[in-house]
Protein backbone atom coordinates (compact mmCIF):
# COMPACT_ATOMS: atom_id res chain seq x y z
CA UNK A 1 0.00 0.00 0.00
CA UNK A 2 1.27 3.48 -0.54
CA UNK A 3 1.03 6.20 2.46
CA UNK A 4 -1.35 8.43 2.08
CA UNK A 5 -0.57 11.76 3.87
CA UNK A 6 -3.54 12.99 3.71
CA UNK A 7 -5.32 10.81 5.44
CA UNK A 8 -3.28 11.13 8.78
CA UNK A 9 -3.05 15.02 8.37
CA UNK A 10 -6.45 16.78 8.08
CA UNK A 11 -6.06 19.96 7.15
CA UNK A 12 -5.96 23.01 9.15
CA UNK A 13 -4.97 21.27 12.50
CA UNK A 14 -0.96 20.85 13.49
CA UNK A 15 -0.30 23.99 12.60
CA UNK A 16 2.94 26.18 13.16
CA UNK A 17 4.66 23.00 13.84
CA UNK A 18 8.20 23.27 12.19
CA UNK A 19 8.41 20.49 9.58
CA UNK A 20 11.98 21.96 8.58
CA UNK A 21 14.41 24.40 10.74
CA UNK A 22 17.42 25.90 9.38
CA UNK A 23 20.38 27.40 11.70
CA UNK A 24 22.94 29.91 10.79
CA UNK A 25 23.72 28.04 7.96
CA UNK A 26 26.58 29.29 5.94
CA UNK A 27 28.49 27.80 2.95
CA UNK A 28 31.02 29.54 0.42
CA UNK A 29 32.62 28.02 -2.76
CA UNK A 30 36.69 29.58 -2.58
CA UNK A 31 36.25 33.23 -1.82
CA UNK A 32 32.32 33.04 -2.80
CA UNK A 33 30.70 33.50 0.69
CA UNK A 34 26.61 32.60 -0.86
CA UNK A 35 25.28 31.77 2.23
CA UNK A 36 26.07 33.32 5.84
CA UNK A 37 24.20 32.22 8.47
CA UNK A 38 21.05 31.62 7.16
CA UNK A 39 18.23 30.99 9.44
CA UNK A 40 14.67 29.93 8.88
CA UNK A 41 11.85 28.18 9.73
CA UNK A 42 9.14 26.20 7.82
CA UNK A 43 5.90 24.74 9.40
CA UNK A 44 3.54 22.23 8.38
CA UNK A 45 1.09 23.51 5.80
CA UNK A 46 3.36 26.57 4.49
CA UNK A 47 4.35 27.28 1.59
CA UNK A 48 7.31 29.61 1.64
CA UNK A 49 8.39 31.92 -1.02
CA UNK A 50 12.21 32.94 -1.48
CA UNK A 51 12.78 36.15 -3.48
CA UNK A 52 16.47 36.75 -4.30
CA UNK A 53 18.67 38.52 -7.19
CA UNK A 54 20.18 35.78 -9.65
CA UNK A 55 23.25 34.49 -8.01
CA UNK A 56 22.26 35.43 -4.49
CA UNK A 57 22.60 31.81 -3.40
CA UNK A 58 18.92 30.55 -3.85
CA UNK A 59 19.58 27.23 -5.70
CA UNK A 60 22.69 26.48 -3.56
CA UNK A 61 19.90 27.11 -0.43
CA UNK A 62 17.94 24.14 -1.23
CA UNK A 63 20.62 21.62 -2.35
CA UNK A 64 21.93 21.75 0.87
CA UNK A 65 18.30 21.22 2.13
CA UNK A 66 18.34 18.34 0.02
CA UNK A 67 21.59 17.04 0.95
CA UNK A 68 23.54 17.29 -2.86
CA UNK A 69 25.49 20.27 -1.26
CA UNK A 70 26.94 20.02 2.07
CA UNK A 71 26.90 23.74 4.22
CA UNK A 72 30.26 24.26 5.49
CA UNK A 73 28.55 24.83 8.92
CA UNK A 74 25.05 25.32 10.75
CA UNK A 75 21.87 22.21 11.30
CA UNK A 76 19.55 22.25 8.58
CA UNK A 77 16.55 19.95 10.83
CA UNK A 78 14.20 18.03 8.08
CA UNK A 79 11.57 16.27 9.33
CA UNK A 80 13.49 15.43 12.18
CA UNK A 81 17.02 14.97 10.77
CA UNK A 82 20.03 17.20 10.70
CA UNK A 83 20.84 16.50 7.22
CA UNK A 84 24.46 17.26 7.11
CA UNK A 85 25.22 14.90 9.80
CA UNK A 86 23.36 11.88 7.63
CA UNK A 87 24.61 8.71 5.84
CA UNK A 88 23.90 7.73 2.49
CA UNK A 89 21.00 5.46 3.38
CA UNK A 90 19.51 8.15 5.98
CA UNK A 91 19.72 10.44 3.75
CA UNK A 92 17.86 8.27 0.81
CA UNK A 93 14.69 8.19 3.28
CA UNK A 94 14.21 11.60 4.04
CA UNK A 95 14.54 12.33 0.44
CA UNK A 96 11.74 9.98 0.08
CA UNK A 97 9.57 12.43 1.65
CA UNK A 98 10.74 15.51 0.00
CA UNK A 99 10.27 16.30 -3.35
CA UNK A 100 12.74 18.59 -5.22
CA UNK A 101 12.22 20.33 -8.87
CA UNK A 102 15.23 21.59 -10.82
CA UNK A 103 15.47 25.13 -12.41
CA UNK A 104 16.95 22.95 -14.98
CA UNK A 105 14.35 20.27 -14.90
CA UNK A 106 16.92 17.44 -14.83
CA UNK A 107 14.69 15.44 -17.18
CA UNK A 108 16.47 12.20 -17.86
CA UNK A 109 16.86 12.60 -21.63
CA UNK A 110 18.10 8.78 -22.16
CA UNK A 111 14.62 8.14 -21.00
CA UNK A 112 10.35 8.15 -21.71
CA UNK A 113 8.19 10.31 -20.13
CA UNK A 114 6.94 7.30 -18.21
CA UNK A 115 10.61 5.87 -17.22
CA UNK A 116 11.12 9.15 -16.38
CA UNK A 117 8.63 8.97 -13.61
CA UNK A 118 9.16 5.26 -12.89
CA UNK A 119 12.13 6.11 -11.90
CA UNK A 120 11.79 8.17 -8.35
CA UNK A 121 9.47 5.16 -7.78
CA UNK A 122 11.40 2.14 -8.77
CA UNK A 123 14.22 3.62 -6.54
CA UNK A 124 12.53 4.35 -3.30
CA UNK A 125 9.65 2.44 -3.13
CA UNK A 126 11.21 -1.05 -4.41
CA UNK A 127 8.22 -3.20 -3.40
CA UNK A 128 5.53 -1.56 -5.76
CA UNK A 129 4.18 -4.04 -8.41
CA UNK A 130 3.97 -2.80 -11.67
CA UNK A 131 0.44 -2.20 -11.85
CA UNK A 132 0.93 0.34 -8.89
CA UNK A 133 3.52 2.00 -10.68
CA UNK A 134 1.28 2.80 -13.81
CA UNK A 135 -1.35 3.92 -11.86
CA UNK A 136 0.75 6.23 -10.15
CA UNK A 137 2.49 7.56 -13.69
CA UNK A 138 -0.91 8.08 -15.30
CA UNK A 139 -1.97 10.10 -12.21
CA UNK A 140 0.57 12.00 -12.18
CA UNK A 141 1.19 12.99 -15.85
CA UNK A 142 -2.92 14.20 -15.71
CA UNK A 143 -2.66 15.88 -12.92
CA UNK A 144 -0.56 18.33 -14.99
CA UNK A 145 -2.62 17.87 -18.06
CA UNK A 146 -0.03 15.56 -19.90
CA UNK A 147 -1.36 12.29 -20.31
CA UNK A 148 -0.88 12.01 -24.21
CA UNK A 149 2.84 12.17 -23.71
CA UNK A 150 3.45 8.98 -21.83
CA UNK A 151 5.45 7.32 -24.43
CA UNK A 152 6.82 10.16 -25.71
CA UNK A 153 10.69 10.97 -25.54
CA UNK A 154 11.58 13.84 -23.22
CA UNK A 155 13.25 15.63 -26.11
CA UNK A 156 10.54 15.54 -28.05
CA UNK A 157 8.61 18.07 -25.62
CA UNK A 158 8.88 21.83 -25.45
CA UNK A 159 9.71 23.73 -22.72
CA UNK A 160 6.60 23.96 -20.67
CA UNK A 161 6.09 20.76 -21.47
CA UNK A 162 9.60 19.82 -19.77
CA UNK A 163 8.81 21.77 -16.88
CA UNK A 164 5.28 19.78 -15.95
CA UNK A 165 6.76 16.57 -16.72
CA UNK A 166 9.57 17.40 -14.10
CA UNK A 167 6.55 18.66 -11.41
CA UNK A 168 4.83 15.71 -12.21
CA UNK A 169 8.11 13.24 -11.10
CA UNK A 170 8.60 15.39 -8.22
CA UNK A 171 5.13 15.03 -6.64
CA UNK A 172 4.61 11.20 -7.33
CA UNK A 173 6.33 10.58 -4.52
CA UNK A 174 3.62 12.35 -2.56
CA UNK A 175 6.24 14.10 -1.10
CA UNK A 176 5.57 15.80 2.36
CA UNK A 177 7.53 19.20 1.78
CA UNK A 178 8.38 20.14 -1.75
CA UNK A 179 11.18 22.57 -3.31
CA UNK A 180 10.55 24.22 -6.34
CA UNK A 181 13.07 25.98 -8.01
CA UNK A 182 11.92 28.40 -10.45
CA UNK A 183 8.63 26.77 -11.43
CA UNK A 184 6.93 28.73 -13.77
CA UNK A 185 10.40 30.47 -15.20
CA UNK A 186 10.15 30.49 -19.11
CA UNK A 187 6.55 29.42 -19.28
CA UNK A 188 4.29 31.79 -21.21
CA UNK A 189 2.24 33.87 -18.28
CA UNK A 190 -0.93 31.55 -19.03
CA UNK A 191 0.83 28.15 -18.41
CA UNK A 192 2.60 29.57 -15.65
CA UNK A 193 -0.71 31.04 -13.59
CA UNK A 194 -1.89 27.24 -14.39
CA UNK A 195 1.52 25.92 -12.71
CA UNK A 196 1.00 28.26 -9.75
CA UNK A 197 -2.52 27.32 -8.78
CA UNK A 198 -1.45 23.71 -9.26
CA UNK A 199 1.37 24.19 -6.98
CA UNK A 200 -1.54 25.87 -4.62
CA UNK A 201 -4.18 22.94 -5.30
CA UNK A 202 -1.71 20.27 -4.56
CA UNK A 203 -0.41 22.15 -0.84
CA UNK A 204 -4.01 22.38 0.17
CA UNK A 205 -5.08 18.51 -0.86
CA UNK A 206 -2.03 16.73 0.36
CA UNK A 207 -1.59 19.85 3.30
CA UNK A 208 2.56 19.60 1.73
CA UNK A 209 4.59 22.42 3.28
CA UNK A 210 6.77 24.25 0.31
CA UNK A 211 9.63 26.27 -0.38
CA UNK A 212 9.44 27.99 -3.63
CA UNK A 213 12.14 30.16 -5.45
CA UNK A 214 10.75 32.19 -7.85
CA UNK A 215 10.99 35.51 -9.35
CA UNK A 216 7.77 35.30 -10.94
CA UNK A 217 5.76 37.78 -9.10
CA UNK A 218 2.14 36.91 -10.51
CA UNK A 219 3.21 32.84 -9.15
CA UNK A 220 4.42 34.89 -5.67
CA UNK A 221 0.87 36.48 -5.38
CA UNK A 222 -0.56 33.28 -6.07
CA UNK A 223 1.30 30.69 -4.08
CA UNK A 224 3.09 32.24 -0.98
CA UNK A 225 1.72 32.13 2.68
CA UNK A 226 5.25 34.05 3.47
CA UNK A 227 8.04 35.11 1.87
CA UNK A 228 11.58 35.00 2.55
CA UNK A 229 14.11 37.72 1.44
CA UNK A 230 17.67 36.46 0.86
CA UNK A 231 19.93 39.26 0.78
CA UNK A 232 23.88 38.89 1.61
CA UNK A 233 23.01 35.23 2.03
CA UNK A 234 21.26 36.34 5.11
CA UNK A 235 17.40 36.13 5.77
CA UNK A 236 17.31 39.46 5.25
CA UNK A 237 13.19 39.89 6.10
CA UNK A 238 10.30 37.51 6.13
CA UNK A 239 6.86 38.71 5.65
CA UNK A 240 3.44 38.37 3.80
CA UNK A 241 3.40 40.02 0.38
CA UNK A 242 1.50 43.01 1.29
CA UNK A 243 3.65 43.69 4.20
CA UNK A 244 7.01 43.29 2.13
CA UNK A 245 5.77 44.76 -0.89
CA UNK A 246 4.76 48.27 1.38
CA UNK A 247 8.10 48.09 3.22
CA UNK A 248 10.11 51.20 3.23
CA UNK A 249 13.45 49.45 3.18
CA UNK A 250 14.96 49.77 -0.55
CA UNK A 251 16.36 46.73 -0.55
CA UNK A 252 13.13 45.02 -0.73
CA UNK A 253 11.40 47.25 -2.73
CA UNK A 254 13.49 46.45 -5.50
CA UNK A 255 11.45 43.46 -6.48
CA UNK A 256 8.26 44.70 -6.48
CA UNK A 257 8.51 47.05 -9.04
CA UNK B 1 45.07 29.32 -8.73
CA UNK B 2 47.55 29.09 -11.46
CA UNK B 3 49.23 26.05 -11.58
CA UNK B 4 52.41 24.75 -13.73
CA UNK B 5 51.61 22.22 -15.96
CA UNK B 6 53.32 19.39 -13.97
CA UNK B 7 51.12 20.25 -10.97
CA UNK B 8 48.06 20.14 -13.10
CA UNK B 9 48.92 16.72 -14.63
CA UNK B 10 49.73 15.43 -11.12
CA UNK B 11 46.64 16.95 -9.45
CA UNK B 12 44.84 14.87 -12.15
CA UNK B 13 46.96 11.85 -12.02
CA UNK B 14 46.01 11.86 -8.16
CA UNK B 15 41.97 12.40 -8.64
CA UNK B 16 41.84 9.56 -11.58
CA UNK B 17 43.22 7.32 -8.81
CA UNK B 18 41.19 8.01 -6.27
CA UNK B 19 38.33 8.04 -9.21
CA UNK B 20 39.05 4.38 -9.87
CA UNK B 21 39.40 3.66 -6.20
CA UNK B 22 35.74 4.70 -5.65
CA UNK B 23 35.26 2.00 -8.53
CA UNK B 24 36.47 -0.79 -6.26
CA UNK B 25 34.89 0.53 -3.20
CA UNK B 26 31.50 1.24 -4.43
CA UNK B 27 31.02 -1.49 -7.50
CA UNK B 28 31.21 -4.49 -5.32
CA UNK B 29 28.70 -3.73 -2.72
CA UNK B 30 24.96 -4.50 -3.51
CA UNK B 31 22.93 -3.08 -4.63
CA UNK B 32 23.74 -4.53 -7.89
CA UNK B 33 22.17 -2.24 -10.87
CA UNK B 34 22.01 -5.30 -12.95
CA UNK B 35 19.52 -4.18 -15.32
CA UNK B 36 21.85 -0.92 -16.35
CA UNK B 37 24.55 -3.13 -16.62
CA UNK B 38 23.07 -5.03 -19.09
CA UNK B 39 21.29 -1.93 -20.91
CA UNK B 40 25.25 -0.79 -20.94
CA UNK B 41 26.61 -4.00 -22.34
CA UNK B 42 24.18 -3.75 -25.33
CA UNK B 43 24.89 -0.19 -26.41
CA UNK B 44 29.15 -0.22 -25.50
CA UNK B 45 29.18 -3.86 -26.47
CA UNK B 46 27.04 -4.61 -29.17
CA UNK B 47 26.89 -1.57 -31.03
CA UNK B 48 30.61 -1.37 -31.46
CA UNK B 49 30.99 -4.46 -32.97
CA UNK B 50 30.54 -3.56 -36.38
CA UNK B 51 32.99 -0.80 -36.48
CA UNK B 52 35.52 -3.23 -34.34
CA UNK B 53 34.53 -6.07 -37.26
CA UNK B 54 35.18 -3.62 -39.90
CA UNK B 55 38.55 -2.19 -39.01
CA UNK B 56 40.08 -5.60 -37.81
CA UNK B 57 39.36 -6.94 -40.96
CA UNK B 58 40.74 -4.25 -43.05
CA UNK B 59 44.02 -4.10 -40.72
CA UNK B 60 44.47 -8.49 -41.44
CA UNK B 61 44.03 -7.71 -45.40
CA UNK B 62 46.40 -4.70 -45.54
CA UNK B 63 48.73 -6.41 -43.05
CA UNK B 64 49.20 -9.24 -45.25
CA UNK B 65 49.35 -7.18 -48.44
CA UNK B 66 51.90 -5.07 -46.83
CA UNK B 67 54.30 -7.77 -45.55
CA UNK B 68 54.49 -10.04 -48.43
CA UNK B 69 56.71 -8.43 -50.70
CA UNK B 70 59.43 -8.10 -47.96
CA UNK B 71 58.93 -11.83 -47.50
CA UNK B 72 59.31 -12.38 -51.32
CA UNK B 73 62.62 -11.06 -50.99
CA UNK B 74 63.75 -13.52 -48.67
CA UNK B 75 62.69 -15.95 -50.33
CA UNK B 76 60.30 -16.75 -47.21
CA UNK B 77 56.68 -16.15 -48.98
CA UNK B 78 55.47 -19.25 -47.08
CA UNK B 79 56.00 -17.81 -43.97
CA UNK B 80 53.39 -15.04 -44.36
CA UNK B 81 50.77 -16.59 -42.56
CA UNK B 82 52.89 -17.14 -39.59
CA UNK B 83 54.35 -13.95 -39.43
CA UNK B 84 50.71 -11.94 -39.38
CA UNK B 85 49.08 -14.30 -37.53
CA UNK B 86 51.78 -13.36 -34.30
CA UNK B 87 51.38 -9.41 -35.17
CA UNK B 88 47.51 -9.59 -35.25
CA UNK B 89 47.01 -11.25 -32.24
CA UNK B 90 49.58 -9.74 -30.18
CA UNK B 91 49.52 -6.62 -30.63
CA UNK B 92 47.82 -5.09 -33.68
CA UNK B 93 44.16 -6.57 -33.10
CA UNK B 94 44.10 -5.33 -29.55
CA UNK B 95 45.52 -1.88 -29.54
CA UNK B 96 43.35 -1.32 -33.15
CA UNK B 97 40.59 -2.29 -31.21
CA UNK B 98 41.38 -0.48 -27.93
CA UNK B 99 41.34 2.91 -29.87
CA UNK B 100 38.56 2.61 -31.66
CA UNK B 101 37.04 1.79 -28.43
CA UNK B 102 38.22 4.92 -26.76
CA UNK B 103 36.88 6.77 -29.54
CA UNK B 104 33.31 5.31 -29.68
CA UNK B 105 33.18 4.19 -26.15
CA UNK B 106 35.30 6.71 -24.40
CA UNK B 107 33.48 9.88 -26.02
CA UNK B 108 30.18 8.87 -25.59
CA UNK B 109 30.62 8.25 -21.88
CA UNK B 110 32.12 11.31 -21.27
CA UNK B 111 29.84 13.17 -23.63
CA UNK B 112 26.38 11.08 -22.21
CA UNK B 113 28.02 11.57 -18.29
CA UNK B 114 29.02 15.08 -18.73
CA UNK B 115 25.95 16.46 -20.29
CA UNK B 116 24.01 14.45 -17.24
CA UNK B 117 26.22 16.10 -15.17
CA UNK B 118 25.69 19.70 -16.46
CA UNK B 119 21.68 19.54 -16.73
CA UNK B 120 21.65 18.47 -13.29
CA UNK B 121 20.45 14.78 -14.22
CA UNK B 122 22.59 13.35 -11.82
CA UNK B 123 21.69 15.26 -8.73
CA UNK B 124 18.27 13.85 -9.97
CA UNK B 125 19.17 10.77 -9.41
CA UNK B 126 21.12 11.22 -6.33
CA UNK B 127 17.55 12.67 -5.05
CA UNK B 128 15.48 10.10 -6.27
CA UNK B 129 17.05 7.61 -3.77
CA UNK B 130 20.79 6.22 -6.45
CA UNK B 131 23.62 6.30 -5.89
CA UNK B 132 24.75 7.93 -9.38
CA UNK B 133 28.42 6.66 -8.83
CA UNK B 134 27.12 2.88 -9.11
CA UNK B 135 24.21 3.52 -11.40
CA UNK B 136 26.07 5.27 -14.06
CA UNK B 137 29.82 5.20 -13.37
CA UNK B 138 30.18 1.66 -11.99
CA UNK B 139 28.18 -0.19 -14.81
CA UNK B 140 29.77 1.70 -17.27
CA UNK B 141 33.60 0.94 -16.06
CA UNK B 142 32.19 -2.57 -15.58
CA UNK B 143 31.12 -2.83 -19.21
CA UNK B 144 34.03 -1.65 -20.58
CA UNK B 145 36.22 -3.97 -18.86
CA UNK B 146 34.53 -6.91 -19.55
CA UNK B 147 33.18 -6.14 -23.60
CA UNK B 148 36.37 -5.11 -25.08
CA UNK B 149 38.47 -8.13 -24.31
CA UNK B 150 35.45 -9.93 -26.05
CA UNK B 151 35.53 -7.63 -29.05
CA UNK B 152 39.44 -8.24 -29.03
CA UNK B 153 38.58 -12.05 -29.67
CA UNK B 154 36.46 -10.95 -32.01
CA UNK B 155 38.98 -8.82 -33.58
CA UNK B 156 41.43 -11.38 -33.42
CA UNK B 157 39.40 -14.12 -35.56
CA UNK B 158 38.26 -11.38 -38.20
CA UNK B 159 41.38 -10.06 -38.58
CA UNK B 160 43.14 -13.31 -39.37
CA UNK B 161 40.44 -13.96 -41.85
CA UNK B 162 41.39 -10.72 -43.47
CA UNK B 163 44.84 -12.07 -44.00
CA UNK B 164 43.90 -15.22 -45.16
CA UNK B 165 42.22 -13.15 -47.77
CA UNK B 166 45.09 -11.31 -48.48
CA UNK B 167 47.59 -13.74 -48.65
CA UNK B 168 44.91 -15.12 -51.47
CA UNK B 169 45.65 -12.15 -53.49
CA UNK B 170 48.59 -12.68 -54.80
CA UNK B 171 49.45 -16.23 -54.01
CA UNK B 172 47.71 -19.20 -53.42
CA UNK B 173 47.14 -20.45 -49.93
CA UNK B 174 44.42 -23.11 -49.12
CA UNK B 175 42.35 -22.60 -46.15
CA UNK B 176 43.28 -25.66 -44.68
CA UNK B 177 47.14 -24.87 -44.80
CA UNK B 178 46.36 -21.15 -43.74
CA UNK B 179 44.75 -21.78 -40.73
CA UNK B 180 47.13 -24.77 -39.72
CA UNK B 181 50.25 -22.39 -39.74
CA UNK B 182 48.17 -19.66 -37.68
CA UNK B 183 47.58 -22.32 -35.15
CA UNK B 184 50.97 -23.64 -35.68
CA UNK B 185 52.24 -20.65 -34.55
CA UNK B 186 50.09 -19.19 -32.19
CA UNK B 187 50.57 -20.40 -28.74
CA UNK B 188 48.63 -20.30 -25.32
CA UNK B 189 51.93 -17.50 -24.43
CA UNK B 190 50.81 -15.26 -27.79
CA UNK B 191 46.97 -15.74 -26.83
CA UNK B 192 46.74 -15.03 -22.75
CA UNK B 193 48.72 -12.31 -22.62
CA UNK B 194 47.22 -10.07 -25.14
CA UNK B 195 43.79 -11.00 -24.27
CA UNK B 196 44.94 -9.95 -20.49
CA UNK B 197 46.39 -6.74 -21.24
CA UNK B 198 42.59 -6.04 -22.57
CA UNK B 199 40.69 -6.19 -19.38
CA UNK B 200 43.46 -3.16 -18.62
CA UNK B 201 42.59 -1.45 -22.20
CA UNK B 202 38.92 -1.85 -21.33
CA UNK B 203 39.00 -0.46 -17.51
CA UNK B 204 41.55 2.26 -18.21
CA UNK B 205 38.70 3.82 -21.20
CA UNK B 206 35.92 3.51 -19.25
CA UNK B 207 37.21 4.70 -16.00
CA UNK B 208 38.85 7.90 -18.13
CA UNK B 209 35.46 8.23 -20.25
CA UNK B 210 32.99 7.92 -16.80
CA UNK B 211 36.14 10.12 -14.96
CA UNK B 212 36.08 12.83 -17.44
CA UNK B 213 31.84 13.08 -17.89
CA UNK B 214 31.03 13.03 -14.45
CA UNK B 215 33.74 15.76 -13.38
CA UNK B 216 32.48 17.96 -16.17
CA UNK B 217 32.37 21.76 -15.53
CA UNK B 218 29.11 23.58 -16.37
CA UNK B 219 28.12 24.77 -19.64
CA UNK B 220 27.72 22.74 -22.95
CA UNK B 221 30.99 24.00 -23.66
CA UNK B 222 32.49 21.69 -21.04
CA UNK B 223 30.66 18.80 -22.44
CA UNK B 224 32.70 19.00 -25.49
CA UNK B 225 36.02 18.95 -23.64
CA UNK B 226 35.22 16.20 -21.84
CA UNK B 227 34.25 13.76 -24.70
CA UNK B 228 37.31 15.18 -26.23
CA UNK B 229 39.91 14.77 -23.71
CA UNK B 230 38.26 11.80 -22.41
CA UNK B 231 39.39 10.11 -26.06
CA UNK B 232 43.21 11.72 -25.99
CA UNK B 233 44.12 10.05 -22.36
CA UNK B 234 42.41 7.13 -22.97
CA UNK B 235 43.96 6.64 -26.34
CA UNK B 236 47.28 7.55 -25.10
CA UNK B 237 46.78 5.48 -21.83
CA UNK B 238 46.38 2.77 -24.44
CA UNK B 239 49.85 2.83 -25.61
CA UNK B 240 51.00 3.24 -22.18
CA UNK B 241 49.59 0.34 -20.61
CA UNK B 242 50.73 -1.67 -24.20
CA UNK B 243 54.45 -0.56 -23.26
CA UNK B 244 53.79 -1.57 -19.46
CA UNK B 245 52.54 -5.31 -20.65
CA UNK B 246 55.30 -6.17 -23.29
CA UNK B 247 57.60 -4.99 -20.84
CA UNK B 248 55.84 -7.06 -18.34
CA UNK B 249 55.56 -10.14 -21.11
CA UNK B 250 59.46 -9.64 -21.67
CA UNK B 251 60.75 -9.81 -17.82
CA UNK B 252 58.61 -12.93 -17.36
CA UNK B 253 60.06 -14.79 -20.54
CA UNK B 254 56.74 -15.19 -21.76
CA UNK B 255 57.98 -14.85 -25.42
N1 LIG C 1 28.96 24.00 -7.42
C1 LIG C 1 29.36 25.28 -7.31
N2 LIG C 1 30.67 25.59 -7.28
C2 LIG C 1 31.08 26.85 -7.15
N3 LIG C 1 30.27 27.92 -7.05
C3 LIG C 1 28.95 27.69 -7.09
C4 LIG C 1 28.42 26.36 -7.22
N4 LIG C 1 27.08 26.44 -7.21
C5 LIG C 1 26.78 27.74 -7.10
N5 LIG C 1 27.89 28.50 -7.01
C6 LIG C 1 27.93 29.96 -6.83
O1 LIG C 1 27.03 30.28 -5.80
C7 LIG C 1 26.34 31.48 -6.12
C8 LIG C 1 24.86 31.26 -5.99
O2 LIG C 1 24.44 30.36 -6.98
P1 LIG C 1 22.93 29.92 -7.10
O3 LIG C 1 22.87 28.93 -8.21
O4 LIG C 1 22.45 29.46 -5.78
O5 LIG C 1 22.19 31.25 -7.51
P2 LIG C 1 20.64 31.49 -7.62
O6 LIG C 1 20.25 32.40 -6.52
O7 LIG C 1 19.93 30.20 -7.71
O8 LIG C 1 20.54 32.28 -8.99
P3 LIG C 1 19.50 32.11 -10.18
O9 LIG C 1 18.29 32.91 -9.82
O10 LIG C 1 20.21 32.70 -11.35
O11 LIG C 1 19.23 30.67 -10.35
C9 LIG C 1 26.80 31.89 -7.50
O12 LIG C 1 27.71 32.94 -7.34
C10 LIG C 1 27.47 30.69 -8.05
O13 LIG C 1 28.56 31.08 -8.84
MG1 LIG D 1 19.02 29.11 -9.14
Amino acid sequence: MITQPEINRPIGQEHDVPVMQLRNVSKSFGTNDVLRDFSFDLNKGENVVVLGKSGSGKSVLIKCIIGLIKPDSGSINVLGKNIPELNNHELDKIRAKVGFLFQSNALYDSMTVRENLEFPLRRHKAKMTKTQIDELVVEALTNVGLAHTIDMRTSELSGGMKKRVALARTLILKPEIILYDEPTTGLDPITGKEISELMRELAKKYNTSAIIISHDLNCVRIVADSIVMLIDGKCYAQGKYEELQTSNDKKIQEFFI
Amino acid sequence: MKQGVLMRFLNETGDITRFAGRFFKEAFKPRYEIGEFLRQCFFIGYKSLPLVAITAFIMGLVITIQSRPTLVEFGAEAWLPKMVSVSLVREIAPVITALICAGKIGSGIGAELGSMKVTEQIDAMEVSGTNPFKYLVATRIMTATLTIPILVVLADAVSLYGGYLGANIRGVVSWDLYWNQVFDTLAFSDVIPSILKTFFFGFAIGTIGCYKGYNSNKGTEGVGRSANSAVVISSLLVFILDLLAVQIIDLLNLT
